[in-house]
């Protein structure tokens, strides 16, 4: 892609990140020019989000240059970001619910009387805002409380917010995720003023039909690398999705496939907070994914279904039970757990030993009369540390001094005591390393030859491929595909995830 | 469009009083302590005269001072229960640097650099080193309680003063100075918490830290001015009971912690931070103190007293909290709605 050099304003080369374990980035360019919207493309985790906050300031960079508007700049906070004419849009909502509006779109850099240091004007906040709105279209009293406003709305609050400085570049992250198709179109037009007044903006999206509507230029990213640029004129669909998803399936491990049995659990058009509609199915002896973009609903939807979050419509049923209702205390009764997304907060109690996690979930079934005793503890504590091969001496051990993929194992354990047969998994093999990923996934095999039922949520597709019987794929809460085991492939999964399914 | 049809069917003067209240947001609280004058007037006779009510406010000047002061902390998500300590503190220096015969100018400004010093340590230690606010102002709970009773020998010092004695038993057209004190304090935080962008930061650290800070907010900063406010109005009550008694006692800031936050949070601050403000915290106070006038008046003993204004305390914190809950899963499901 050839680029106008007199009009870059942005030029990053060679930019690294490190966080304690693992490199977020490494040595990834971009060139923005003025006036022209930059679509950046990736999977979930390529690192799109950490380079913004680097370009935005809230991250610092280990390695590489940032040009910024014609001089090399090292921005080390927020505000000297802002007052170089960068301001970011960010993916969850960052307004304050109880401030007005007008407070909120000048949170940070209210304009203040003449000659009055400190002193806000609040008349002039007031007729500014409703100034800028106006500009941009929208009917809204800036004097209105930011929590009566609807979610699409608040978005439109975040955008006006982002410009009511003066601006050199935009980056908007994901900013039509909570957007009617009324306010998508606005928020383009918007779009299209800022590039007329030499505005560059960042744009992130997964959305193709969006990115072909607006975009100029198209940078791929992938594993915290970057892949290429290219203009978005010529870009097909094809390529962008090789690109994201690159050619990198490896065999980490080998399923033995069993014909499945009887359905366990079924859901019939189940909606709730974020996601509606909802049909799927599991079957003994199945894994079955739950996969797409993260965002689309599925960690809600695991939520609502084990009782955390209200079910708003339809049902489901669990071993031929129908339920419409459910809190968690009766799903673990009627045989279903869910192994929460984040370990360290929702599924252990990290300073006490490992035999007292794995009882935890049971401790009415374990111990009579409500005494705690120390046979059946260890005898259960030992158990599970053999059966699962959990990396410690003696299930003595304090949880939190174990590794991740051990930590993972002992959650499992804890489940797997309480006798359910139903198993959610959300994310379960996040942030361990590739050994004990293995072993997790030969676990999860073990688990269904003995008639388990598992819904997986993960947003790896190389997991999803490797181990899924079944894979469902999720987009703004609603299930766009349904792949088999001989379907399968990244490039199917990401299409219906981004919404393309019907071309393949 | 429904003030407006309001509008015709109500006395004008009706009107103008809604609009006031609107325009200077009078918390819920208020009406509350209008109707609790009310039942109290009914069941005392005695309870509804000039010199009571008056009585009333110039009880709840202290109160209201430190609790003034807390609100901001409060507002930001944070506590300070250090407050009561810097009273007593502030308390007993006074008559003890007065009888040291020292210019009245030190003897008034050394309690407040003390105030202000111990509020530096506190958001010091919170904001910028990260530490635990419970843990912070415990520490310098324990740590100026201490040092009152020990800068005092554990006795109340008496002094005496035409100056201190005026400030605080003086009266100025009919109303006690330090009522008119109060009410200037209470002014001047006032317009800084709606005026000024010191006092935006506040609430927009409260509503969220995060946001703050991605917004280009100097959280730490705002933090540390905050408790160093909190000190130097925790100071000045002190100051302020040393005038009204011409002595100080080492425990007289005792109840002040716990009273203070009772009135910060019957004023509609929430724990959580983000909304609420000094109005608030203003009737908070007074509601406190008209109940303990009107139970006394009703001739209720003192023990029962304490239960009872614990149980007014419970039952609108809680009210308040259930009022919340139900706006949120309203909230949630109209937002649920407005997405799918």
């Amino acid at each position: 892609m050839t680029v106008d050099e007199s009009n870059v304003i942005l030029k990053m080369t060679g930019i690294t990140k490190r966080f304690p374990g693992t490199l977020a980035l490494d040595k990834v360019q971009l060139t923005c020019e003025r006036g022209k919207v930059h679509v950046l493309l990736g999977e979930n985790g390529a690192g799109k989000s950490t380079l913004m906050k680097i370009i935005s300031g809230e991250y610092q960079r280990d390695e590489g240059t940032v040009w910024f508007n014609g001089r090399e700049v090292n921005f080390t906070n927020v505000r000297q970001a802002m007052a170089a004419g960068i301001s970011m849009i960010h993916q969850e909502l960052s307004l304050l619910p109880e401030r007005t509006i007008a407070q909120n779109i000048y949170l940070g850099h209210e304009p203040e009387k003449e000659g009055f240091k400190g002193i806000v004007d609040q008349k002039k906040m007031v007729t500014d805002s409703k100034a800028l709105m106006d500009s941009l279209g929208l009917d809204m009293d800036p004097q209105t409380s930011v929590k009566k406003l609807s979610i699409a709305q608040q978005q439109m609050v975040e955008v006006v917010k982002a410009l009511s400085q003066e601006v050199r570049l935009v980056i908007m992250d994901e900013p039509t995720s909570s957007l009617t198709s009324r306010e998508i179109n606005k928020l383009f037009e918007i779009v299209e003023r800022l590039k007329q007044n030499g505005t560059a903006i960042i744009y992130i999206s997964h959305r193709m039909d969006e990115i072909k509507r607006i975009g100029d230029s198209i940078t791929v990213m992938r594993d915290g690398q970057y892949i290429d640029t290219v203009s978005a004129a010529e870009a097909d669909l094809d390529t962008l999705i090789t690109m994201m998803v690159g050619r990198k399936i490896q065999k980490m491990y080998e399923r033995n496939y069993r014909e499945p049995g009887k359905v366990i659990f079924e859901t019939d058009n189940l909606c709730g907070l974020r996601f509606r509609d909802v049909n799927i199915k599991v079957r003994e002896g199945e894994i079955v994914s739950l996969s797409g973009l993260i965002g689309a609903g599925r960690t809600e939807f695991a939520k609502a279904v084990f009782g955390i979050d209200p079910i708003d419509a339809g049902c489901f049923k669990l071993y031929g039970r129908q339920i419409n209702r459910i809190d968690p205390t009766n799903a673990i009764k009627y045989s279903m757990c869910l192994l929460p997304e984040d370990r360290k907060k929702e599924g252990l109690v990290l300073q006490t030993p490992i035999k007292e996690n794995l009882t935890a979930a049971c401790l009415k079934k374990t111990f009579k009369m409500g005494i705690l005793r120390n046979k059946p503890e260890n005898e259960i504590g030992e158990k599970y540390v053999r059966e699962l091969r959990v990396a410690t001496p003696n299930a003595d051990k304090i949880v939190g001094e174990l590794s991740g993929g051990n930590q993972q194992k002992v959650v499992i354990g804890k489940w797997l005591e309480t006798g359910c047969k139903f198993l959610i998994f959300d994310e379960p093999t996040r942030g361990i390393d590739v050994g004990a990923k293995c072993e997790i996934y030969i676990l999860l095999d073990s688990l269904v030859h003995q008639g388990y039922g598992i819904l997986l949520i993960t947003s790896e597709l190389n997991e999803v491929i490797g181990i899924s019987d079944r894979v469902y794929v999720m987009k703004d809460g609603e299930i766009t595909g349904e792949l088999t085991r001989d379907e399968l492939s990244q490039d199917r999964i990401m299409r219906y995830a981004v919404g393309e399914g019907e071309v393949v | 469009m429904v003030e407006k049809s309001i509008n015709k069917n109500v006395p004008e003067i009706l009107c103008s009083i809604n609009r006031f209240i609107n325009k200077v947001n009078i918390p819920g609280i208020a009406i509350g302590d209008a109707l609790l004058i009310v039942f109290f007037s009914i069941m005392s006779d005695r309870f509804l005269s000039s010199y009571n009510l008056l009585s009333i406010l110039r009880n709840s000047c202290t109160l209201m001072i430190a609790a003034v002061g807390l609100t901001w902390v409060i507002l930001m998500s944070q506590n300070n229960v250090s407050v009561g300590a810097v009273v007593s503190m502030a308390a007993v220096m006074v008559p003890i640097l007065n009888n040291k015969g020292l210019p009245m100018g030190i003897v008034l400004v050394m309690p407040m650099l003390m105030g202000l010093l111990v509020g530096f340590i506190n958001g010091f230690l919170i904001a910028k080193m990260k530490f635990d606010y419970w843990v912070v102002t415990f520490g310098t709970m324990s740590l100026m309680t201490g040092l009152a009773l020990v800068v005092a020998n554990g006795e109340t010092i008496s002094t005496t003063s035409k100056f201190l004695n005026f400030i605080g038993n003086g009266k100025f057209a009919g109303i006690y100075i330090i009522i008119w004190l109060t009410a200037i304090l209470v002014s001047i935080m006032l317009l800084i918490q709606r005026k000024t962008k010191f006092g935006y930061n506040i609430y927009s650290i409260g509503g969220s830290e995060n946001v703050a800070a991605i917004s280009g907010i100097n959280v730490v900063d705002t933090r540390i001015k905050v408790h160093m406010i909190s000190g130097l109005l925790a100071a000045i009550a002190g100051m302020a009971t040393a005038c009204m008694n011409v002595a100080g006692s080492p425990t007289v800031g005792n109840d002040y912690s716990f009273n203070a936050m009772a009135a910060v949070v019957l004023g509609g601050t929430a724990f959580a931070g983000g909304k609420g403000g000094i109005i608030g915290t203003v009737f908070g106070t007074l509601m406190l103190r008209i109940l303990a006038s009107g139970l006394s008046m009703m001739d209720i003993d003192s023990t029962w007293q304490k239960a009872i204004i614990g149980l007014v305390i419970v039952t609108l914190i809680v009210a308040d909290v259930l009022n919340d809950q139900r706006k949120a899963v309203k909230g949630s499901r109209r937002i649920y709605r407005d997405v799918i």
